[in-house]
């Protein structure tokens, strides 16, 4: 079957390269393999097996039909041979993306299908996941990867749904200078019949440019169970609304002055649950506020700014997590002669070690302190204010997207205490690029990240925490020949101290604490060589050595080594 | 128009801004009472000593705690062995969680003795043990219709029968459920399981129960000491109603209810039935009876406790003690 599906395709693929005013062809393909070999002292584990080794090649092979001018059909099927599978053995056949989109009546954008959907940091927002500040190319190779096949996308932060959205936009000669309009709706959950019912998450945004410099906008996002979907008619119901501006002004004609802020409402229901833990109305608020400003000739951007997020806040939209730290990794996922489960390092999910969600959840599902204690769910983060301070290069030569970013946040409501945490969080890096200072033509790039975070709590000695973690993240690339790198790269995070960690329930109430001291290090360094045949084809190899050393010795000391060879092409 | 709109915009902001701060409101489990440190804030004491149930109503424990925590009051009676506990996890200690009646949690009973008290806080390492010594010196009054202790000797209306071998009647010793007497059964009968039987009938003509069965409950103490088992020996109650009111109860034309109760070990244990279950047969059929069927308590003029074993097991044995009826729920003794 799935060779005819193969015949098919290849067929239907040369016929469109004849038409190229109808179809046009997208799409990737990628060959993978990792060497894994676990590094553990044979005393402490004796049982596990040392290597691990798998791999796969992919098609994705993507369609565009163009039906009239005004429609697009786009259709993309994965095609993926396991390494080792034989004949057939190991492959599978997959709709990786269906979407049908155009305009209606040249007014009205439509998407249906496989949509991304993105509003604000504080209604639907993809925030991105720990280990990753300003990385270097050996390690966002492969990052690249897992983004690519989960939908993710740290620049544009939107969730990849099914369902459908539409937007238009209007213009004024009176008045208001214009507004735009979006909505989407999109199911999340489909029903069993029996206990869990249909889902769905939908939502819009009005914006209102008032005058080009003042806009206005306004966002909701829903997420609710529909009713009478299963027998026992339990409803789940999360609102969220927001309204939001932004100003902008010039002194002296050059330096940029501007004001934004978002505030809102969050209402989650639980209807007729016979839980008697279900909070069956549960409501907060938020607000964020900040003054930036462009200087020194649009080379800088420096914004100010104070945020307050209810404890009771909740936006499933913005506040789920891409990887949920009470899972296990996918390889290694029990070490130690007691067979215990391993946890979840940064570089499982470099390595696509990792489950991840394109889901939205309802739950605040568990995160690793040690990594990020301060905004674990991104800014929606509930429970948190404070100051925040932020400044980014927006131009620059030798020293590209520097960046500094500051926050001093503390708990609105005390976790198991009156007494509150703070949280200090700081946050700087840069990219670069040696050759340009030294004048020479071929590439030689640093990237640079350091991240320091800390959380206090006074009071009594039984509330007291001092948690301290720091994170360097380097790469370098330098090119030897024309399209032909070296790459380098470490990470390194350092973490000690106390941490009280909530342990939600389902309904997300708080209903102990894990009290876990930390004092560990990991560290990561690679190696590789990359080619590339241009910008969307690149050929590499790479070699990493994960370590982890703890102070007790109560807990086990490990390593992993990790040989990948990835060709990767984007078309 | 903007300048109201931005104005708004901002006043808005500022307003929210201002987050209504409860010091108060926490999220989660109190870390004091998940990890703080344990100590008695205040001794924890009794309310009286001595008490009088009957009269002083409750005795009342009070004390406070530095944290929420499982707090244990063991009572321990000097003589009759009747234990009480009280548990609870709160910081306070007050008449809300910590108040005794006088009551034990199963037979048997405290009577008028020296009480010891325990009390121990399991959740708490190297926490202190607390003694105290309590001298009762009244029982707490029962609620409901008492049908015999047993302390006033044979009513003059009783009907008691055993077999020839089998030595039956009132014992007074420090062995009773309740109070300070108890009918014993001894013997063996190697022909019959029937060993012998006391039907306690009110000089009244009935025992003043209410007229619906639904939330009347029988209570009674058995304690099986010989020819103890589930297949080995039963006690079989009859409920004997009389519906012409005729004062006298006719097995042919009245009901009699019957109910079951096999043995199992050699304690004291209660007997408890809602007068309403009777209804149906041991066998959990509907009852036949010989009168209008329903169980009718305000009708009763006679309770049959009857001990029946097996012939082949050699001598049997069982007390009984404290017959009553309850409204609401099982007798607490």
């Amino acid at each position: 079957m799935k060779q005819y599906l193969l015949i098919i395709l290849c067929v239907f693929a040369l016929s469109v390269f004849g038409q190229k005013k109808k179809f046009q062809i997208n799409g990737a393909g990628r060959a993978y393999y990792l060497a894994n070999e676990l590094d553990i002292d044979r005393e402490l584990d004796s049982i596990s097996t040392r290597k691990a080794n798998y791999g796969h090649t992919l098609l994705d092979f993507g369609i565009s039909a163009f039906p009239n001018n005004n429609t697009e059909i786009i259709g993309m099927f994965r095609i993926r041979n396991e390494l080792g599978g034989f004949w057939g053995a190991g492959v599978s056949f997959n709709v990786r993306q269906l979407t049908l989109k155009g305009v209606a009546g040249n007014i009205v954008r439509y998407e249906l299908g496989d949509i991304d959907i993105r509003q604000t940091p504080y209604t639907v927002w993809n925030s991105p996941e720990e280990g990753n500040l300003n990385e270097g190319e050996v390690f966002s190779q492969r990052r690249r990867v897992v983004h690519y096949d989960m939908f993710y996308n740290d620049t544009t932060n939107a969730w990849r749904m099914q369902g459908a959205k539409a937007a238009f936009g209007l213009k004024f000669n009176k008045g208001i200078d214009a507004i735009r309009f979006k909505s989407y709706l999109t199911r999340q959950q489909v029903t069993d019949g029996l206990a869990v019912p249909e889902r769905l998450f939908g939502g819009g945004s009005l914006g209102v440019v008032v005058i080009p410099r003042f806009e206005l906008s306004f966002n909701s996002a829903n997420l609710f169970d529909l009713k009478e979907t299963i027998a026992d008619s339990i409803q789940f119901k999360n609102s969220v609304h927001t309204a939001g501006f932004r100003y902008k002004t010039y002194l002296k004609d050059s330096i940029e002055l501007g004001f934004s802020g978002e505030a809102g409402l969050s209402t989650s229901q639980y209807l007729f649950y016979q839980d008697l833990r279900a909070p069956e109305s549960l409501s907060d608020w938020f607000v964020d506020v900040n003054i930036h400003s462009i200087i020194a000739d649009n080379k800088f951007k420096l914004s100010l700014g104070y945020k307050d997020v209810g404890s009771d806040f909740r936006s499933p939209g913005a506040q789920t997590r891409r990887i949920n730290f009470s899972q296990f990794p996918r390889v290694y996922q029990q070490y130690t002669n007691d067979a215990i489960g391993r946890p979840i390092s940064y570089v499982d999910f470099i390595s696509g070690n990792t489950d991840n969600t394109n889901k939205i959840s309802e739950s605040l599902v568990p995160y690793f302190a040690a990594y990020n204690n301060s905004t674990p769910y991104g800014q929606a983060t509930p429970n948190r204010k404070g100051v925040y301070f932020n400044a980014e290069q927006l131009k620059g030569k030798a020293f590209k997207k520097s960046f500094l970013r500051f926050s001093g946040l503390t708990q609105s409501r005390g976790t198991g205490t009156t007494q509150k945490k703070l949280f200090l969080l700081a946050e700087t890096g840069t990219d670069l690029y040696l050759n340009e200072v030294l004048n020479w033509e071929r590439k030689i790039k640093f990237d640079l990240g350091l991240r320091y975070e800390t959380t206090a709590r006074s009071g009594e000695s039984y509330e007291q925490i001092n948690l301290q973690s720091v994170f360097g993240d380097v790469g370098m690339s330098i090119e030897i020949a024309k399209k032909l790198d070296l790459l380098f790269g470490a990470k390194l995070w350092s973490t000690s101290g106390t941490a009280f960690v909530n342990e939600r329930n389902v309904y997300n109430t708080i209903v102990d604490f894990d009290i876990v001291n930390y004092d560990f290090e990991e560290s990561v360094i690679a190696a590789g060589i990359q080619y590339r045949f241009n910008e969307h084809n690149v050929l590499s190899t790479h070699f990493q050595k994960f370590n982890i050393s703890h102070a007790s010795e109560n807990l086990t000391d490990y390593g992993m080594s990790q040989f990948t060879i990835l060709y990767n092409l984007f078309f | 128009m903007k300048k109201i709109i931005f104005s708004t915009i901002i006043l808005g902001l500022v307003w929210t801004s201002c987050r209504k701060e409860d010091g108060e409101t926490i999220d989660g489990p109190s870390l004091n009472d998940l990890v703080g440190p344990f100590s008695i804030v205040e001794d924890i004491t009794a309310s009286q000593d001595p008490i009088n149930f009957a009269t002083d109503g409750d005795l009342v424990f009070n004390g406070e705690l530095s944290k929420n925590t499982t707090w244990v009051i063991q009572i321990t009676g000097s003589q009759s062995g009747a234990v009480r506990t009280l548990t609870g996890s709160e910081r306070i200690l007050s008449s809300d969680n910590a108040a005794w009646n006088g009551g034990a949690n199963s037979y048997p009973s405290f009577g008028l003795e020296d009480v010891y008290v325990e009390i121990t806080f399991p959740d708490e390492d190297g926490s202190p043990i607390l003694y105290d010594t309590i001298t009762v010196t009244g029982e707490k009054v029962d609620q409901g219709v008492l049908v015999t202790s047993f302390e006033n000797g044979v009513g003059s209306n009783w009907n008691v029968w055993q077999q020839t071998t089998v030595t039956a009647g009132i014992v007074c010793n420090s062995e009773s459920a309740k109070g300070s007497c108890h009918y014993s059964l001894e013997g063996t009968v190697t022909w019959d399981w029937a060993i012998g039987s006391v039907a306690v009938q009110p000089d009244a003509g009935t025992f003043g129960l209410q007229a619906s069965p639904n939330n009347l409950y029988y209570n009674m103490a058995i304690k099986p000491l010989e020819s103890v088992g589930p297949t080995t020996s039963f006690v079989l109650l009859w409920f004997d109603e009389d519906e012409n009111g005729d004062g006298v109860f006719d097995p042919n034309t009245e009901d009699r209810f019957t109910y079951e109760y096999w043995t199992s070990d050699t304690t004291w244990q209660q007997i408890s039935l809602e007068y309403a279950s009777l209804v149906n047969a041991p066998n959990g059929e509907p009852a036949e009876t010989n009168g209008n069927g329903l169980p009718e308590p305000s009708k009763l003029i006679s309770v049959n406790m009857f001990f029946l074993a097996d012939q082949n097991n050699g001598n049997a044995k069982i007390l009984f003690d404290h017959a009553i009826f309850t409204t609401n729920g099982p007798y607490n003794p």
